[in-house]
């Protein structure tokens, strides 16, 4: 166990500096909001880039429609507390043709309702650059992401097109038809993250606490009961257990951990003895080899 | 390597992290046969730095070698890409994180084939230390000239020599003080400040982490101490400021420039001067959102306020009185080209310094670095990951330093002005103030000059102080444009 945090403010100062960089090339960028713990990070890092003026781009939010109720709540009161323009979006075509996390495969699910909807909501905004809270540490195909990730048209990632980024020296020179995604916490683990949030003493979503809760198990994951959609397999019974969560994504597709975990300190000091890595909770990656790489050539962040 | 470098030891006892940077950005670079995968594989394994199912997975994928009496195949943990896994090679760069209680790391995974060596280039323009794995059965190679070579163009300073293998050539030290001293006399040529070699088995963990039990007659760290106790910081204590502004932060009554100091210290009160423009002012406030500060230094994301508006936006370069960057629009640089089109020298390129993007109006090679002998041959065409030597003309002067100077206002890419792509990076060796200046009659606009006629109307007010700098430059502008270089110092 280690309580480093020396390094957190060389952290900070790299991502204002990309935030920075990012706002005065691009056109039109905007701020891909997901109401997690990296999302609390990387808005509360825009704000210190820009302060004393506001961050000069909305928010988005992907409502799937499945979100924890408590992300909701979460997302409109920072909105509206900060003063920050929120731009909400679902595919409106995919919800009126059912698609929804039960009778879906994840893979399918995830395509239409979160990267479509991503797609369609770029488009429509005509946004030039996204932000984005995605981090090299969380998954072998980000390992080799680029903090100005290019996008061909159609969002399309090309692992082989991607610009080399030399010293800190940032090319945001856009081709035709390109777009950017841009990572500022590119250079954060998930120990960084909380280490940050206490640090700051951030407020973040309550899901992320243990407390008990409503679920069920199911293929070896704790799925919590979120609302009366649910639906349950012969036999399931939902039960109380001691949970938390460390990713937050569509309750359906996200496990909760076991865990006594209850504020802050207590998440800091069990994200950095963890056992498993992050992602191990999220449904989606687990799919099929190489998931996220997948999803990433389609457009998924 | 100079001599008093070459005996200089490596420090064993881990220094305190707020002295030596609390976080050190590491290259690893040798290729797939060297066993670099494996070996920082070994890093992370050991030092507990991988996750239980992450672990599992790579037990799981190691079966049929464990069946054989193998070792865990530690260089799963690092390929990434599909592609990459299907080809066994790593083609681009990985970044891996992980800590001790000391410090924490930043391991750059840089590809080491002769065709990715603008990958390697890439990935080495980010780290603080480089570690150059040989093989201990072939000793310094081809690639290893040219991984040391690349290390130097971009400013490595501290430099791994990471001899594996050693279980191959029976911990033989007689073989390895021979790759050590090859080695020494190879870096001889560059600028390092410090090397130090270590022999290590990757596979079965000798020096790696653990202290290897069949060289008694190695008594220096191993890699894991070195790394902990490595001087990160290689910038001297009184460097020149310099903060390129990257954007302009309005806010009602506030106005400030925003931008990551690149190097030295500034404190509130002091006057600075845009190095462009020539014109001075003084720092009223060093503005963060957690408050004010009374200084900033290198590597700090702040916002300066300062009492007399300068009217500079994104490009410029706000630096000390004393020591100005170089106003330059002839440059001599030594690049290396990324790009898989090779250099046009019709082609439009933009030159992309800290925060300025400045046309090239034209550019020429004049020598390409042979690998073999690091020697420079002389050239006028150079493609993908070459190193090469040029020249390049601007179409308007902008702030610079040189690299071995200030690396962070001394560095650029080249940016394709049809596309957008960058297709070289590169480090300046030599600028000058004015194309047009080479006889060095510069003439000087200060502010005395200018009172005592074209602005004798003004006062002292805001919007006077404005209209006399708009004079200043415009009369800048009608003595360059008959020949005259000129210097505005007001």
């Amino acid at each position: 166990m280690t309580a480093l945090v020396s390094h957190l403010k060389l952290l900070e100062a790299e991502s204002i500096h990309i935030f920075r960089e990012a706002a005065a090339q691009f056109r039109a960028p905007v701020l891909m909001y997901s109401i997690g713990k990296d999302s609390t990070v990387l808005l509360h890092l825009a704000r210190k880039a820009f302060w004393p003026a506001k961050p000069p781009f909305p928010l988005l939010h992907i409502d799937t429609t499945w979100k924890f109720r408590d992300m909701i709540a979460f997302r409109d009161r920072t909105a509206k507390e900060l003063g920050l323009d929120l731009i909400v979006h679902t595919n409106h075509e995919g919800l009126a043709r059912g698609i929804n996390p039960f009778d879906h495969p994840p893979s399918i699910y995830t395509d239409i309702m979160k990267t479509q909807a991503l797609r369609q909501a770029l488009d429509a905004g005509g946004f030039d650059a996204a932000f984005g809270g995605a981090r090299r540490d969380e998954e072998a195909s980000r390992a080799k992401e680029r903090v100005f990730s290019f996008r061909a048209a159609g969002h399309r990632w090309e692992p082989r097109r991607q610009r080399p980024e030399m010293w800190m020296l940032l090319n945001g020179r856009l081709g035709k038809g390109e777009t950017v995604r841009v990572f500022p916490l590119s250079n954060w683990t998930e120990g960084d993250v909380w280490r940050y949030i206490a640090l700051e003493k951030l407020d973040v979503v309550p899901l992320y606490f243990a407390t008990e809760r409503p679920v069920v198990t199911r293929g070896g994951q704790l799925i919590m009961v979120d609302d009366e959609r649910m639906k349950l397999e012969r036999g399931e019974q939902p039960e109380m257990r001691r949970i938390r969560f460390r990713t937050l994504g569509c309750w359906p597709l996200t496990a909760a951990v076991e865990s006594d975990a209850a504020d802050i300190d207590a998440v800091v000091d069990e994200v950095l003895r963890a056992k498993y890595s992050e992602r191990a909770g999220r449904l989606i990656d687990h799919d099929q080899a190489g998931a996220m790489e997948m999803k990433k050539r389609e457009g998924y962040f | 390597m100079h001599v008093a470098a070459l005996k200089e030891e490596v420090a064993i006892a881990p220094a305190p992290a707020s002295e030596t940077g609390a976080m050190v950005r590491l290259l690893t670079c040798g290729s797939v046969d060297d066993g670099k995968s494996t070996l920082i594989g070994r890093l992370l394994w050991d030092s507990a730095a991988v996750a239980e199912d992450q672990r599992a997975a790579v037990m799981h994928a190691s079966q049929n070698r464990l069946l054989n009496g193998e070792k865990i195949d530690f260089s799963l943990l690092l390929d990434g890409l599909q592609a990459e896994r299907e080809q066994g090679i790593t083609i681009d760069i990985a970044w891996r994180y992980f800590e001790t209680a000391h410090r924490r790391f930043v391991i750059i995974d840089a590809p080491g084939h002769e065709q990715y060596t603008r990958n390697m280039a890439t990935g080495a323009s980010h780290a603080d230390v480089a570690i150059l794995l040989v093989d201990a059965r072939h000793g310094v190679k081809r690639q290893t000239r040219r991984h040391a070579a690349i290390c130097n163009l971009v400013g490595i300073k501290k430099v791994v020599l990471a001899v594996n293998k050693m279980d191959l050539i029976d911990w033989s030290e007689q073989r390895f003080r021979a790759i050590e001293a090859e080695f020494r006399v190879l870096a001889g040529s560059f600028a390092f400040a410090q090397i130090a070699a270590i022999p290590v088995a990757a596979l079965p963990g000798d020096n790696v982490v653990r202290r290897s039990s069949a060289m008694p007659w190695y008594a220096g760290p191993t890699l894991l101490d070195y790394l902990e106790a490595v001087d990160a910081k290689v910038e001297p204590r009184d460097a020149p400021f310099r903060m390129p502004v990257q954007l302009v932060l309005r806010d009602s009554d506030f106005r400030g420039y925003a931008g990551t100091v690149a190097s030295g210290r500034v404190r509130a009160g002091d006057r600075i001067v845009d190095a462009r423009s020539g014109l001075g002012a003084s720092v009223r406030r060093i503005a963060t959102m957690d408050g004010d500060r009374m200084h900033a230094g290198k590597g700090d994301a702040v916002t300066l306020e300062l009492d007399t508006d300068l009217d500079v936006s994104r490009g410029a370069v706000l630096s000390e009185m004393a020591r100005r960057p170089i106003n330059a629009d002839v440059i001599e640089a030594r690049l290396v080209w990324l790009a898989e089109t090779p250099f046009d020298p019709e082609m439009g390129y933009l030159l992309r310094t800290a925060t300025d993007l400045t046309p090239v109006t034209s550019m020429s090679v004049s020598a390409l670095v042979d690998f073999e002998t690091l020697a420079s041959e002389p050239a006028h065409a150079c493609a993908v990951n070459d190193i090469a030597d040029c020249r390049i003309l601007l179409g308007r002067p902008t702030a610079l330093d040189l690299f071995a100077d200030l690396p962070a206002t001394g560095n650029f890419v080249l940016v394709s002005a049809v596309d957008g792509a960058t297709v070289a990076g590169g480090v300046i060796s030599w600028a000058q103030a004015g194309a047009s200046a080479v006889g060095g009659n510069v003439f000087v606009l200060d502010r005395q000059l200018l009172a005592r006629g074209l602005c004798s109307d003004l006062a002292d007010s805001p919007a006077d102080a404005a209209e006399f700098h708009r004079r200043a430059q415009e009369a800048a502008i009608l003595l360059r444009s008959v020949g005259i270089p000129v210097l505005i110092e007001i």
